[in-house]
């Protein structure tokens, strides 16, 4: 603590030997807010981020009208925007993203940690400060993952026997009962008298991936570890592979099976789990939950459940800091947490339903809104579309979009529910499958809800 | 569910469907680009295309004059109007149309006169609007209150072009509050920055007037005249015409600012006497002059300014 306190020191007055008054702004009038953006798998995190560098740029390179809610960054201030590599981190294949978008396809779902730095550059108006700082930076720090990781990161509290008993009660319940059998099957029918050799524990593990898998299919949100669903997980759970076991197994701690998966279990946890906590969730002051309503509307009423049940239990992943010492002691800025919870792809149903379907995600948050209760947070929720695919319908109650065999159709929705009670049992609203429109750009810089967040999140409470 | 894997599997269940969707036999329209916002060039005074309405009447009143006299010449040399009616007919047509014109000019400043009045009226809603954030007001209202106001504005005015732009970055999600803080973005702030402008400009050009003019009656003269042209500038940034008469209060503004022009001309005159009459003497009671133009110039714009904003 103290060698990052003289470092940090060191740091500013080294800045400060050199001043000019450009360099006199670098150090003083620079703005770092880190964005964590935390969403389960396919909530829409990758499509977001190349809408808000393609906002963010449209806006400041070319000028064009978007982001009019955004009143913190006003067009006029902006002198320049460019992106910065963050040290450590893969930097965001934007322009990879463009390419696919432009080929009409979805950019690739993310499968490894990417970070990259926005960096605004605003001219200043004060008209002593004009002088003295012409200009001042906000610099906005993102990181998108996997979100197989953070499904994972709740293990790191458990013991194996636990999170075995927990996770086998969890696939007996629920929709995932109806996705788990085979698996089941399969560990009726194994011989856990053998000895657990690389090839048996292989064998097992790739029957409970198969599970994995055909859930994630299915709509099913909690599924761990996530980590094993990721062909290109930097962790290798072909060797160090792992399953939940029946309690006549974990029950017994001298069982081979139990010693060789606890093993393992270990194993993840040390060398996967903790380092990934502490470069991707370290502390940071803006957090933005994305929830992909639609997996659940898409399915039944238990989905939704277990969709809010999957938040409440990852309510504790989300790390809630204060500003860097530097500002909170030198500087005197105590900064309030602010907490996002943003559901996305918000255009797919119909725009008089927006109101229920806002209803539906305050309703989905409540468990983990309760995990910050005696906490500085300062909370809001969000409808955003990062890109809008949709057109009005005929009706209040329809919406257009060309769906995945290229026909321009028209879906009619009967009224969404406004709570997880309200959601008739044995019904469901299916997703609409929609094509990339070639006109992209265009509906990006349309997509709404962005400019909302960013002020909320980056906005002194105005 | 796959019926090989087992009879003892759970059944997955068959869900309703609470979505109907139709194949339609049409495109999907193309979304456009929004506008560039740095395409913010608005002029002053625009090229005006053909002859205008202001010319003509002045064109048609010189017309008539002679017109007049050409008759008149023509009558007494004939002295027969019955013989000529021709002539009579055509200085008649161009007699009429400047009094059509003229009538039509003194309509369009009653007006702008009543536009002020309702301008001042809207702005005073807009202003407790705001400082509610449109409390209890539903967006629809608040809508409904922002294009009444919006449209008010005179085609080719900067307020027209800022509603241009607040209109087309208008989305149907926003909120009461959301919708006035983009109109105080895009409308009522660049207004009020454009407006104090071509005040600030318009005080510097009166101030160098005031500072050239040989004598008090000239520099009163072109005070009158800046005056006149400050006011009819800055609303046309505002999109409103308050007329050449404009409002009571901006007349007597102005009355005040050429009555104190007046005293500071006789005070500096007398300043410049006790001197003597030498060129620094000249220098000094023009600067003073050129300083009191200015500056009772910005007061006529700050007040129209509290009126309009």
């Amino acid at each position: 603590m103290q060698n990052t306190i003289a470092s940090s020191l060191m740091g500013k007055t080294r800045a400060i030997a050199s001043l000019t008054s450009n360099t006199l702004a670098d150090v003083f009038s620079k703005e770092t807010h880190r964005f964590t953006i935390t969403g389960l798998s396919r909530s829409g995190k990758s499509m977001l981020f190349t809408s808000l560098i393609t906002l963010l740029k449209s806006r400041s390179e070319e000028g064009l009208a978007c982001l009019p809610l955004l009143r913190y960054l006003p067009p006029s201030r902006v002198l320049d925007m460019h992106i910065e590599p963050i040290e450590g981190y893969k930097p965001f294949p934007h322009l990879k993203n463009i390419e696919s978008l432009e080929a009409g396809d979805w950019p690739e779902a993310t499968e490894e940690a990417y970070g990259f730095k926005l960096v605004v550059r605003l001219k200043q108006t004060a008209s002593i400060k004009r002088h003295l700082m012409p200009h001042s930076d906000v610099v906005f720090e993102f990181i998108d993952y996997p979100g197989e990781w953070i499904t994972d990161i709740p293990m790191l509290n458990k013991t194996y026997a636990h999170w075995s008993d927990s996770a086998w009660a969890q696939l007996s319940s629920g929709p995932q009962q109806y996705y788990a059998h085979a698996w089941k099957q399969v560990v009726n029918a194994f011989d856990f008298e053998q000895t657990p050799t690389p090839e048996l524990i292989q064998q097992l593990v790739s029957h409970y991936r198969d599970y994995l898998i055909k859930a994630k299919a299915n709509g099913i949100s909690l599924l761990q570890p996530g980590s094993f669903l990721l062909e290109s997980s930097d962790f290798n759970w072909q060797d160090f592979g792992f399953t939940p076991l029946p309690s006549s197994i974990t029950s017994d701690v001298s069982h081979l099976w139990y010693r060789a998966f606890e093993k393992h279990y270990s194993a993840f946890q040390k060398d996967w789990l903790t380092p990934l906590k502490h470069s991707i969730f370290k502390e940071t002051d803006k957090q933005i939950i994305l929830v992909d309503l639609f997996e659940g509307l898409n399915h039944s009423r238990q989905h939704l459940y277990q969709l809010k049940e999957t938040l409440s239990h990852l309510a504790d992943t989300f790390v809630y800091g204060q500003s860097g010492w530097f500002s909170r002691t030198v500087l005197r800025k105590q900064q309030i947490g602010k907490v996002a919870f943003v559901a996305t792809k918000s255009d797919l149903i119909p725009e008089n339903q927006q109101q229920n379907l806002l209803s539906l995600l305050t309703q989905v948050t409540e468990g983990a809104r309760a995990r910050f209760n005696d906490k500085p947070i300062q909370f809001e929720h969000f409808l955003v579309s990062a890109m809008q695919v949709t057109d009005e319908g005929a009706n209040k109650d329809a919406i257009r979009y060309t769906n995945n065999d290229g026909q321009y159709v028209e879906s009619t929705f009967e009224p969404l529910p406004k709570t997880l009670k309200e959601m008739e049992e044995g019904s469901h609203f299916p997703v609409p499958s929609v094509n990339v429109p070639a006109d992209f750009k265009a509906r990006i810089l349309a997509g709404k809800g962005i400019d909302r967040l960013l002020q909320f999140l980056l906005g002194k409470g105005e | 569910m796959s019926g090989k894997s087992s009879e003892n599997a759970p059944s997955r269940p068959e869900y309703k469907t609470k979505v109907t969707t139709q194949t339609l036999n049409i495109a999907q329209p193309e979304t456009k680009l929004p506008k560039q916002i740095t395409e913010d060039v608005w002029e002053l005074e625009t090229a005006s295309t053909g002859v205008s309405l202001g010319s003509a009447t002045l064109g048609l009143g010189v017309l008539s004059v002679l017109g007049f006299f050409v008759f008149d010449a023509y009558t007494t040399l004939t002295a027969s109007m019955a013989q000529h009616p021709i002539g009579t007919s055509v200085v008649g047509a161009m007699l009429a149309g400047f009094v059509g014109c003229f009538s039509f000019l003194s309509f369009r400043e009653w007006r702008g006169y009543k536009q002020v009045n309702t301008a001042m009226h809207d702005a005073k809603q807009l202003r407790d609007m705001l400082a509610n954030k449109g409390a209890n007001l539903s967006p629809s209202k608040v809508s409904s209150i922002l294009n009444k106001h919006g449209k008010r504005f005179s085609k080719d005015s900067y307020a027209a072009h800022c509603f241009e732009r607040y209109s087309q970055q208008r989305q149907s999600d926003m909120t009461s509050a959301e919708l006035l803080g983009l109109y105080e973005d895009t409308v009522l702030t660049p207004v009020q920055e454009k407006a104090q402008k071509v005040l600030n400009k318009e005080s510097v050009t009166a101030g160098s007037l005031a500072f050239i003019s040989p004598n008090n009656l000239i520099q009163t003269l072109a005070v009158v005249w800046i005056s006149f042209r400050t006011i009819r500038r800055m609303a046309k940034v505002y999109g409103l015409r308050p007329g050449t008469a404009g409002n009571w209060k901006l007349l007597k503004v102005l009355a005040q600012n050429i009555a104190a022009q007046g005293i500071f001309d006789l005070a500096t005159d007398e300043v410049a006497n006790q001197i003597g009459g030498s060129l620094s003497a000249k220098f000094m009671e023009n600067s003073a002059e050129a300083i009191a133009a200015g500056a009772l110039n910005a007061r006529l714009g700050r007040a129209l300014i509290k009126l309009l904003k």
